[in-house]
């Protein structure tokens, strides 16, 4: 069971990775019976990592960052940052949903307070905090250019397209300088030239301001222009890890390169292999 | 950046808007079209009102539209058909008033609140289809023939309808939003004050809408069977005192000032809630 206790002394020093351990999360169907949507789940991801969790639909990868983000209790396993303070190892469970870890949703018209302009969004959480005046003003302005919104600020979303709905999210989410950024396909819904250049920002942003990202797609390509290290998932239920493989390839990436055009091919083999298995599954069940 | 800087970029920019070539003719012709045509309709019809006066109607029981405006301005010029709109539209807006903000309270906590909802459900089940109009003899025999009972009246038919929207408002904020606020660190409170409650304005809204027609519905009802002055007792009197000419007007008064406050209403909406109704149209 994960718990909400903290530890006695708070770790004076950084935590250097968030490990997740065995970690199992099981649903109640409406009959009463458990259906577990992601089992046995081990990973660690290091402070700074581009972190793309690739799977076939319904692996339940949307399931594991909402379990990251606190939004639902693991059944099992324990979520933590870790880190080592004097040689002295430390784990710190997260608690629920808090300001460490913000989420970047896909459907912005839902995510987006849809009364308040693009500028009063982004404001949201400081304000909350009591944040106010020139501090406030000069890390709105900054996160506002970030995300290219400036000539934007006081338009309300109805009057944003999909991909600028998407920005106010990030600047929203990013003012309150959370450890760590967990994005569920954001650009999913996204027209392909949009989504492009929304990639391309956000690796440029990633690279500006050192985050960690956990990020969660289908697309293989996606996986492999962004991330510094993605973790293929087993197809659902009760889906796992199947394999995490390391992308050392420099940023700005091209995905006509020979390394990429590689990883590709080897991403593929392994998620078609998946999306096999839960054809068959289905088929059996039928 | 000030607040009154960002209401005065937003003032600049309806300015550009409004100064775009064509736009303020194109919407100029769109008023005059549309008031040309209310005048060719209400006219059409007072001109059939005329001509089946005698002919086709007895005219002891319709009057000429003439007979009719000549007895408004008549009552007018005395003031009586001021002091009976005027006592109407107290006890509506009193009435409304009351019945909102109970509405949009309780509705609060029963769209919040499973337990609430679960139990209320039922209630409101059985009492939604009770009609403002079958509440009259009650109240009537409740709080007599005064101010109070009126109020009752109202208030019953402002109350249900806004809270029941305002429950559902309240009970389908979408979980994401919630979530997004969470993530900003808001707490309990922070996400039904600053999140589920605004989220449900466009359900109010809609409740505060249909709610001021069934308020108008009530106070007519009302006034019919138990009430010295207003409208609805203006057109009981002239039926019991076979004044047809203003029966004609307490009717055609009842119109005028329920279509006027409906377009006050909404004027005022899109005025004060313009990016909420844009949202409600999303909706």
């Amino acid at each position: 069971m994960q718990t909400d206790v903290q530890p006695a002394s708070a770790p004076s020093t950084p935590w250097q990775s968030l490990s997740l351990d065995h970690v199992r999360k099981v649903f109640r169907d409406s009959r009463g019976g458990d259906y577990a949507a992601v089992r046995d789940i081990s990973i660690s991801i290091r402070r700074g990592d581009f972190y793309c969790l690739l799977g076939p639909s319904g692996c339940g990868k949307s399931t594991l960052l909402n379990l990251i983000a606190g939004f639902e209790p693991v059944t099992e396993g324990g979520i933590a940052f870790a880190g080592e303070t004097g040689g002295q190892p430390w784990r710190k469970p997260i608690g629920g949903a808090g300001v460490d870890r913000s989420m970047i949703f896909q459907d912005a018209g839902e995510a987006l307070f849809p009364w308040l302009n693009v500028e009063e969004n982004v404001v949201f959480g400081p304000r909350l905090h009591g944040a106010s005046g020139q501090p406030l003003l000069a890390n709105l302005d900054r996160y506002l250019r970030m995300v290219g919104l400036k000539e934007h600020a006081h338009k309300f979303p109805f009057e944003l397209s999909g991909g600028m709905k998407q920005r106010v999210q990030i600047a929203r989410a990013l003012i309150m300088e959370p450890d760590i950024l967990l994005m569920d396909e954001p650009f999913a819904a996204l027209d392909a030239i949009t989504k492009r250049l929304l990639q391309q920002e956000l690796a440029r942003i990633w690279q500006e301001t050192g985050k960690t990202i956990v990020y969660v797609t289908h697309d293989i390509i996606e996986a492999l222009l962004l991330g510094t290290r993605v973790a293929v998932m087993t197809a659902g239920p009760a889906a796992t890890i199947k394999q995490e493989i390391e992308v050392r390839l420099a940023q700005p990436r091209s995905s006509t390169s020979t390394d990429f055009v590689e990883l590709t091919k080897l991403l593929e083999a392994t998620l078609h292999e998946e999306v096999h298995k839960a054809r068959a599954a289905q088929a059996q069940a039928a | 950046m000030s607040k009154e800087a960002s209401i005065k970029r937003a003032a600049g920019v309806g300015a550009t808007q409004a100064d775009a070539p064509g736009a303020g003719s194109t919407k100029l012709k769109r008023a005059i079209r549309q008031t040309l045509m209310a005048l060719i309709s209400l006219g059409s019809v007072l001109l059939l009102w005329h001509l089946s006066v005698g002919t086709l109607f007895n005219s002891a029981l319709v009057p000429t539209p003439a007979a009719t405006f000549s007895k408004a301005w008549g009552m007018m010029m005395t003031g009586e058909l001021f002091m009976h709109i005027g006592v109407s539209l107290r006890r509506v807006l009193v009435g409304y008033v009351a019945g909102c903000v109970g509405g949009i309270m309780l509705g609060a906590v029963i769209g919040r609140f499973w337990l609430a909802r679960e139990l209320a459900d039922p209630v409101l089940e059985v009492i939604r289809p009770i009609s403002p109009v079958a509440i009259v003899p009650l109240a009537m025999l409740w709080f007599g023939i005064g101010e109070v009972s009126k109020y009752f009246i109202i208030i019953y038919a402002t109350l249900i309808i806004v809270l029941l929207n305002t429950a559902a408002g309240v009970s389908r904020t979408p979980v994401t939003r919630v979530r997004a606020a969470r993530c900003l660190g808001a707490n309990e409170y922070d996400v039904f004050l600053k999140v589920v409650l605004p989220s449900a304005v466009p359900y109010v809204l809609t409740g505060m809408r249909v709610a001021l027609g069934f308020s108008f519905m009530g106070i007519v009802a009302a006034e019919l069977i138990g009430a010295r002055e207003g409208l609805g007792f203006l057109i009981m009197n002239s039926q019991l005192l076979l004044q047809t000419e203003q029966l004609f007007v307490g009717l055609l008064s009842l119109g005028v000032v329920g279509a006027i406050i409906d377009r006050v209403f909404r004027i005022v909406l899109d005025r004060y809630t313009r990016s909420y109704i844009q949202f409600q149209r999303e909706v």
